[in-house]
């Protein structure tokens, strides 16, 4: 290996860890905001005894769970049982490897980065089956059966609408995406696909089931659903993924939906060349932020699905839905009703 | 893409539009109803027909393509489409009080059926490996369901999983043999394969084409690679069984005829002696085992088996003759089964399946009408002479000649008369046996009509023979 | 183009990296004090009784079959959405020929009850 080489590959190496530390300690943090927003929501506090205001609460969370015990339940399948967590946190994190966070800043920029996304963001159902089938736990058999058949419903409402997304950009690349969205707030997509733009975010939260679709993991019912034998920093690791995936789909929804990078002042008459309509990861991460606070927001307010519940609108609703959408947004397109970004 | 492409497959698209159309309305059909579906399937094959005859086309010889040549429409396709209707519409009229006696879903049976027409037509006209393939697996996926269609049924469901297994293993073996002839030859169109293996064959060619061969084999069900048959045959519902008894055959053999004769002609003889041994083993084995058979559903699987390889030995000669020879053979069977099949699923009206040979013990008592019919079918079968089924013997033997296989027609003749003996013990069994059981057969007005054609077609086709000779010998 | 491809590779590396690594250290620092009862699977502290490994109910199967199908769809959707303006009308029409299909599929599975929990 010449010089050459190992400087690009440590370089590459630098560059994933820039990504990879921030959005740990992300997830850090939305655990402690989680429980913050929900606390102030319920006319709680929260958190607030380690450090000022509660602000240490995430790492004594994190070293709590690193000195716990991981448990090997004696019916497990030893393998399998350590894979599933590598296989769920894998693809959460992998997938920010395309992520654009303005219009230079991108790891790998390749051309078809939203196939990619799918691909990655598919493969999170199998750590959870693992999990279920090698605790050897009913808990946890029934949690993972409930959890892959709800994932992969919704994930068929999310594909149709990222067709949507595709027809209106013309592009597949995430980049190609985020610009064919120029012009202003009202140019992104989320207003020309509105109805795709709830469905996506609906399913992204079934996706990772989260409240109300957290019947996988419903306490009162099945306890923890599909990591019900796991403890300690196994745990920790489905935790782990679990916010990643949250915030992964908030920054997906910011890309696809709500123009990225791109600054909502653009084209606004007064503000044009000031700082507020300057593109940048600013906007980008303002607006992730914005959706993440969604996922808690929904927490705190709406009552969980029964199971029978969330099956009828990912396959009765949703898909429906965009079933016909994808056709109404092909004819729009044609018709030029909507014009295609450069 | 033209309207003139779309005008050559208009039959094929009908049949898929109708089908639609009945899976939805079907649907919203209440239970006293489901008899509309039987009715509407008909006509779809009626229209179907007349759509296909009154393709106006100047040359009948003539041979046209469309979708970039991957769909092809000659004679032979014209031909062979028109029987499967004939055959097809034949065990509908058959199937619909056995439908309803074995409370089997009426819908899904027609609908079903005509996705198997569909696959049935789509490879008939197939002139591109992938058509090949799609139009197989429309035939084969159809049948997999229809053969587990009573799934509380134990044996049903045991024989849909043989033929699945056996079935996916058989679509495997060919796939992996046309994509070897791909990797060699660089196109899916069977013209061009056949332009390219003109300039000289390589030994991977001849390993596609043995793969291609035992798929072939697989589909027909000849020996060796038979097994799944008489466990199909006698696991499926009657109704079931006269259905992937006789049109699949008539499909199996165009796929033959466009992938050994159309695409690797040049390889003749290649395949003229895998050929030879398949047809051997099956006239062999097939006539044989039958005698052994007390089940009258395995006893006619057996014979699928011998007359299958006899339609082989047509094939095999690599001419012309034996060309339309074994096209003449293949339509005759189909509509052979499709009659036998029809008699017993007469016979199963009070809730059981007739399929013991003691089932037909002094028939001619309880029904003269059915023994006769039955008599006639069998005969044909057996190659009894001014039946239709032994002129499909006659050329296919008189082909062997002239291809200078002497050995191989007398083998073939040994064994026919062989065959003619169990087909004239269930005559027997009709005939000079006191019968079990007196109650009377009732038979509805539509399936008396059926049936009495499907029979008298026997006696008829062989008097006639030369008309439907005539439509072979011009197709090659 | 490829090159692009390098850093995601190493990207997964260590993304399935991190979460073995925290799986290591957690093992390492965390105390080992197994015994039967902590071992047993968890059943809200009743005795485990017969094998985890049951029949599960045939709906889960029929909705991953769907599922197949539907994906499937939406990989052929994706690549005609790109060029849909390339390929206009004549192309829409295709892709609707076979959307109307799959649409006929669901409207029997719907009405069958295969869409019931």
């Amino acid at each position: 290996m010449d010089m050459q080489t190992l400087q690009t590959l440590l370089w590459t190496l630098a560059k994933i860890f820039i990504i990879i530390i921030p959005i740990t300690l992300t997830v850090a943090y939305y655990t402690y905001a989680e429980r913050k927003v929900i606390g102030y929501m319920q006319s709680r506090i929260g958190p607030n005894r380690v450090g000022p205001w509660g602000l240490l609460q995430p790492f004594a969370d994190v070293f709590k769970l690193l000195f716990k015990e991981i448990i090997l339940p004696a019916n497990a399948n030893k393998f399998l049982f350590y894979l599933a967590p590598v296989l769920t946190l894998g693809p959460a994190l992998a997938a920010w490897a395309v992520v654009p966070f303005s219009d230079w800043l991108i790891l790998a920029d390749i051309n078809a980065s939203l196939l990619y996304v799918l691909a990655l963001t598919s493969m999170g159902v199998y750590g959870i089956i693992v999990a279920g089938w090698a605790s050897n736990s009913k808990y946890a058999f029934l949690g993972a059966l409930r959890s892959a058949a709800q994932i992969i419903s919704y994930e068929i409402a999310m594909g149709f609408a990222l067709v949507c997304v595709l027809i209106a950009a013309g592009d597949i690349s995430l980049k190609g995406i985020v610009e064919a969205q120029q012009g202003g707030v009202f140019d992104w997509f989320w207003l020309p696909l509105l109805p795709m733009f709830m469905v996506y975010f609906i399913s992204g939260v079934a996706e990772t089931n989260r409240a109300p679709f957290d019947v996988a993991e419903g306490e009162s019912e099945i306890v923890a659903g599909f990591h019900v034998e796991y403890a300690g920093a196994a745990f920790a690791v489905f935790f782990l993924a679990e916010y990643a995936n949250m915030i992964l789909i908030s920054a997906l929804t910011a890309l696809l939906f709500a123009g990225g990078w791109l600054s909502p002042f653009e084209n606004v008459p007064v503000l044009g060349g000031t700082l507020l309509a300057t593109h940048g990861i600013g906007w980008f991460l303002a607006k992730t932020v914005f959706f993440m606070f969604f996922f808690l927001w929904f927490r705190a307010t709406f009552p969980r699905y029964r199971y029978d519940q969330i099956m009828r609108l990912g396959w009765k609703v949703l898909i429906p839905i965009t079933i016909v959408w994808v056709v109404v947004a092909a004819v729009l397109v044609l018709t030029g009703a909507i014009v295609r970004g450069s | 893409m033209t309207a003139a492409d779309l005008m050559l497959a208009l039959p094929e698209i009908f049949v898929l539009g109708m089908t639609c159309i009945i899976m939805l309305f079907g649907l919203w059909l209440p239970e006293e109803r489901q008899g509309m579906i039987s009715f509407v399937s008909i006509m779809t094959l009626v229209f179907a027909a007349i759509i296909l005859l009154g393709w106006d086309d100047p040359d009948p010889a003539a041979v046209s393509f469309a979708f970039n040549a991957t769909f092809v429409r000659d004679q032979m396709a014209d031909v062979l489409k028109l029987s499967a209707f004939i055959v097809l519409a034949a065990i509908l009229v058959y199937a619909r009080q056995y439908l309803r006696v074995f409370k089997v879903a009426m819908l899904e049976y027609h609908v079903l059926s005509l996705f198997l027409l569909l696959g049935v037509m789509v490879l008939i006209s197939a002139a591109s490996m992938l058509t090949v393939y799609l139009g197989l697996e429309l035939i084969a996926l159809p049948s997999y369901a229809l053969v587990a269609l009573r799934r509380d049924d134990q044996r049903s469901t045991e024989a849909a999983m043989k033929y699945f297994v056996l079935g996916s293993l058989a679509s495997g073996l060919l796939l992996y043999g046309l994509s070897m002839i791909y990797g060699v030859t660089g196109t899916l169109s069977l013209a061009q394969v056949a332009n390219i293996t003109a300039m000289g064959n390589n030994t991977v060619l001849v390993l596609g084409l043995i793969f291609v061969v035992i798929g072939i084999a697989f589909k027909l069900g000849v020996v060796p690679f038979h097994m799944w048959v008489p466990d199909v045959y006698h696991g499926a519902p009657a109704a079931v069984t006269a259905l992937i008894g006789s049109l699949p055959k008539l499909a199996v053999f165009a796929m033959a005829i466009r992938l050994l004769s159309d695409g690797l002609g040049n390889m003749q003889m290649h395949w003229m002696s895998m050929l030879v041994v398949l047809a051997t083993l099956s006239i062999v084995v097939g006539n044989l085992v039958a005698i052994a058979q007390s089940n009258l559903k395995r006893m006619l699987a057996y014979s699928t088996i011998g007359h299958m390889g006899f339609m082989l030995l047509g094939l095999l000669t690599g001419s012309d003759q034996g060309f339309s020879a074994a096209m003449f053979y293949a339509i005759v069977y189909a509509i052979m089964a499709a009659g036998a099949f029809g008699v017993m699923i007469l016979l199963s009206q009070h809730g059981v399946e007739a399929e013991h040979l003691d089932d037909y013990k002094g028939l001619s008592k309880r029904s003269p009408w059915l023994a006769l019919m039955m008599l006639m079918l069998m005969f044909s079968m057996a190659g009894v002479p001014v039946f239709a089924g032994f002129f499909a013997k006659w050329l296919v033997i008189q082909a062997v000649i002239d291809a200078g296989m002497i050995w191989l027609a007398i083998l073939a003749v040994i064994f026919s008369v062989i065959g003619a003996f169990y087909y004239l013990r269930v005559v027997k069994l009709m005939y000079f046996d006191a019968p079990d059981k007196d109650d009377a057969i009732s038979v509805p007005a539509d399936f008396r009509a059926a049936l009495t054609l499907n029979g008298s077609a026997q006696l008829l086709l062989g008097i006639f023979a030369n008309i439907l000779i005539g439509l072979c010998v011009a197709s090659f | 183009m490829l090159n692009e491809y390098w850093p995601i590779l190493l990207f997964l590396i260590i993304a399935a990296g991190m979460g073995a690594a925290l799986v290591v250290i957690g093992s390492v620092l965390g105390p080992k004090r197994p015994d039967d009862e902590k071992l047993s699977a968890y059943e809200c502290g009743f005795e485990a009784f017969e094998d985890a490994r049951m029949k599960f109910d045939v709906r889960y199967y029929l909705v991953a079959i769907l599922f197949i199908i539907f994906d499937l769809e939406i990989a052929f959707l994706f690549p005609w959405a790109v060029v849909l303006e390339q390929i206009g009308w004549t192309g829409f029409w295709a892709m609707m020929v076979f959307l109307g299909l799959l649409v006929v599929g669901f409207i029997y599975e719907w009405k069958k009850g295969a869409l019931e929990w």
